[in-house]
């Protein structure tokens, strides 16, 4: 296995591990793409303005070891930009699941919600 | 303060700022959201804490540029705030589209 993918395999594991919460506990993200369109852009354009000031001012680096050294402008690596798409999408996917279990707990308590 | 640590905490006051004066989805009052942020720090150390382990890091911080304070394992404490701030934004937007378009609920919206 070819370690240069290291950095993106991990970002396809968060994705295949989340999987389930889209089906199983219902989040419904990928299934309402304009909703989860219009949420990803604005942030993944702030964090990669960030990113482009971090790697610029020298805050962080990049292995090249672990990452496949592809860039786009600016020198921003291919897996950060995947990683400002995953992350959200993970985290919207773990919101809404946690919504549905919640919805499901109060209703086995009996409370309307 | 160190650029990133400073990056870093002025995106917190950020967010929590686009919440209470433009966005107001009130998840900051609401059990779902602090559950989710929870499960999301869980994985949030387990991914970061591999991405930069100092043993073989992915991502290699500079050391002038952090408070240097790493935990658990390697992952600088800056991370937290930088992981917030971005899922954080993510769910008050995604929240906020979501008042604006499902105000009526369909048997799916109904709990």
């Amino acid at each position: 296995m070819d370690d240069r993918y290291q950095y993106l395999l991990l970002m396809a594991g968060c994705l295949l591990i989340t999987l389930p919460l889209e089906f199983g506990l219902r989040a419904r993200v990928y299934r309402r793409p304009r909703r989860l369109l219009l949420s990803l852009l604005p942030v993944l354009a702030l964090f990669l303005v960030w990113d482009v000031v971090g790697i610029a001012r020298g805050h962080w680096s990049y292995s090249a070891q672990y990452t496949t050294g592809v860039r786009f402008p600016l020198d921003v690596p291919l897996e950060e930009v995947v990683f400002f798409v995953v992350i959200p999408i993970c985290g919207l996917l773990t919101y809404e699941a946690v919504g549905t279990v919640l919805g499901w707990w109060r209703g086995w308590r009996g409370r309307d919600a | 303060m160190p650029e990133y640590t400073a990056l870093a905490i002025l995106s917190v006051l950020g967010t929590v700022a686009a919440e209470i004066l433009w966005l107001r989805t009130g998840i900051f009052r609401t059990a779902q959201y602090w559950i989710a942020m929870a499960i999301v720090y869980f994985f949030h150390v387990l991914v970061d804490g591999w991405l930069t382990k100092l043993s073989a890091p992915v991502v290699i911080y500079d050391e002038g540029r952090i408070t240097g304070v790493r935990v658990p394992w390697d992952i600088p404490v800056e991370d937290y705030l930088f992981g917030f701030s971005m899922v954080t934004l993510t769910v008050l937007l995604w929240v906020r589209l979501g008042d604006r378009d499902d105000r009526t609920p369909t048997s799916e919206e109904t709990s």
